[in-house]
């Protein structure tokens, strides 16, 4: 014991003052500590290198590593591998898909309902963004802005619950309609593409409405005054000051709302019908089946992603900007 | 602008409001309903499907694994995330914008797609369905989320804290323990109720991830093809509250980083 505390009393004397006593200053003084370090910090060059292991090394794992072997998967002809077959390569799974309407249908269907559904997130969520951020009182936005919020932290099968709760036939919809005379039997809303729309816009609303909203804030009162002070009436005012000055919102929110209505799978399997079946639930079904199926779903994957990507591409593109702040 | 553009646009905002409330009311609302119905009219009320979940063991059991997903998914998440946002923050390199653009990739990716990539994936590392996977899915997915807030909340740490500390005789590593973490403290918590939040409500991984054992939202999922009852409706309530408490918590501490942020 004693013995110890004199060497403690002698380390203490060594370590610079402006280490001593504390937790962090013993960690540093600490002999294995110092060559770690020593060895790790020891150049600029070194350091960057231990910064960046991690996260390029993660980056290749986790994000890059996935979609390449998706895409590889889809070249193979069969898989998951089988004992003692060597999976050859193929073309088979890409050519499945022009193959069949049942695949085609699906896929243009996805798509135009991904356009129908963002533009009309757009164009119901564009005014509450304007009110908030434009006709709020500043001190008041973050409240009003926490009042949206809320409803959009419940998750995806929650959310599509209550919409099948709305609209189903003996739901709140067709009640309301009924005691005010306007039907007589239950309107069939479910199972349609519209329940699927009311849904979709429901679980998206918010990617649009934030960057419509941190977009329209950031336009100067000025500019509105000084367009009305030029005489500008409230449309010209809106269409050649307001409208271009939050494109980077509309372009954030679009690509943010047409990329994960795309993705979308219990929605569509849950207010959706055999009418309104989509590409999610066509790869979905390649999925849920045992054996070859995998690599024809991988493709079909592929192809979704690419098909996404390409059509947010060209949208961007066209709104003049690029993918750059994509994710503000 | 004139007085009824005015009027005419709170209307529209008060009219959004309850087309986002309304589904959810009328879901707790059916939760207490006293028939295995779904739908108008309700007759009578009961408490009988909340002390039956509260006693069921299925249900039980998906709320602790969900939960258990939840917190290991958020710590992973919270270290890989900082870690990417400490490098791609501070740092110039070339091809920085590829990098930070595929840092990105996962928080975009259209669900499906991201569920049956992380599914062949799963496959190739001969990694079992089931919990280890979901973690894995559900890391994926948040890290991008994290780095950005974190990212975000970096921007504003003068860089003259970092010297200061290090001209006290710090090293790299004290310095960003003893300054840049506590700096990042509202952040991370802003950050890392996000991510339990992404995780308690993620379906689609979850349901291409999971083997027998469900999380909440693959079993709601799950009863709901079999039929609406007022069972689902319990449960679907306890999540909502569950993930309410959850983010007005985020929201508060993502509120106080803001406003910590004019140094």
């Amino acid at each position: 014991m004693i013995q110890t505390d004199t060497q403690r009393a002698d380390e203490r004397d060594t370590v610079p003052l402006s280490t001593r006593r504390s937790f962090w200053g013993a960690v540093m003084a600490n002999g294995a500590y110092g060559s770690a370090t020593g060895l790790l910090f020891k150049s600029q060059r070194r350091q960057f290198l231990l910064l960046a292991s991690v996260p390029i090394l993660w980056i290749l794992f986790a994000n890059v590593g996935p979609i390449l072997q998706m895409v590889r998967i889809s070249f193979l002809d069969s898989y998951p591998p089988m004992a003692g077959y060597q999976p050859q390569l193929t073309l088979s799974n890409w050519n499945n898909f022009f193959a069949e309407s049942i695949f085609i249908v699906p896929y243009f269907r996805t798509l135009a309902y991904s356009v129908v559904f963002t533009v009309a997130t757009l164009i119901i969520t564009y005014p509450v963004a304007y009110f908030l951020a434009k006709h709020v009182k500043r001190s008041n936005q973050l409240l009003f802005l926490l009042l949206l919020l809320i409803p959009f932290w419940v998750g995806e099968i929650v959310r599509t619950y209550a919409i099948m709760i709305l609209l189903g036939n003996n739901g709140a919809v067709n009640l309301v309609l009924k005691s005010l005379g306007l039907i007589e039997r239950p309107i069939p809303f479910m199972y349609t593409s519209f329940s699927l729309g009311v849904g979709i816009v429901y679980l998206t609303a918010l990617y649009m409405l934030l960057p419509l909203y941190s977009a329209l804030e950031k336009i100067p009162n000025t500019y509105l005054e000084a367009a009305a002070d030029l005489g500008a009436g409230a449309w010209t005012r809106f269409r050649r000051v307001t409208l271009p000055l939050s494109k980077e919102g509309i372009a954030s929110g679009c690509t943010l709302v047409f990329l994960i209505s795309t993705g979308y799978y219990a929605a569509p399997v849950l207010l959706g019908g055999p009418s309104t079946t989509v590409f999610a639930e066509t790869i979905a079904g390649f999925f849920h089946v045992a054996g070859d199926q995998w690599p024809t779903g991988a493709a079909f994957s592929t192809i979704m992603l690419i098909s996404a990507l390409a059509i947010t591409g060209v949208f961007l593109k066209l709104m003049g900007r690029s993918g750059r702040g994509l994710m503000q | 602008m004139s007085r009824n553009t005015r009027i005419l646009m709170s209307v529209i905002y008060w009219a959004f409001v309850v087309y986002l409330f309304v589904p959810l009311v009328l879901m707790v609302t059916m939760g207490f309903k006293d028939s295995k119905f779904i739908g108008f009219p309700i007759r009578g009320w009961t408490l009988d499907w909340y002390s039956e979940i509260f006693r069921s063991a299925e249900v039980l059991g998906a709320f602790g694994y969900t939960m258990a997903i939840a917190l290991s998914t958020t710590f992973l998440s919270l270290v890989i995330g900082t870690w990417i946002a400490a490098f791609l923050g501070p740092h110039k390199f070339r091809g920085k914008l590829l990098v930070f653009a595929l840092a990105c990739m996962p928080a975009v990716i259209p669900g499906i797609i991201s569920a049956i990539s992380l599914r062949i994936y799963i496959q190739f590392l001969q990694i079992d369905t089931g919990m280890a996977a979901i973690i894995l899915g559900h890391t994926i997915h948040n890290v991008p989320f994290v780095a950005l807030v974190v990212m975000a909340r970096l921007a504003t740490l003068p860089k003259s804290h970092i010297e200061a500390a290090r001209d006290l005789g710090a090293d790299q590593l004290v310095a960003f323990s003893r300054v840049t973490l506590p700096y990042l403290k509202p952040a991370l918590i802003g950050a890392g109720v996000f991510c339990m939040l992404l995780s308690f409500d993620d379906f689609v991984r979850s349901f291409f991830l999971g083997s027998y054992q469900p999380t909440l939202p693959v079993l709601i999922f799950a009863k709901l093809r079999s039929g609406m009852s007022p069972e689902i409706n319990a449960i679907s309530t306890v999540v909502l509250v569950i993930t309410a408490i959850l983010g007005i918590w985020a929201e508060r501490s993502m509120r106080r980083m803001n406003k910590g942020t004019s140094v």
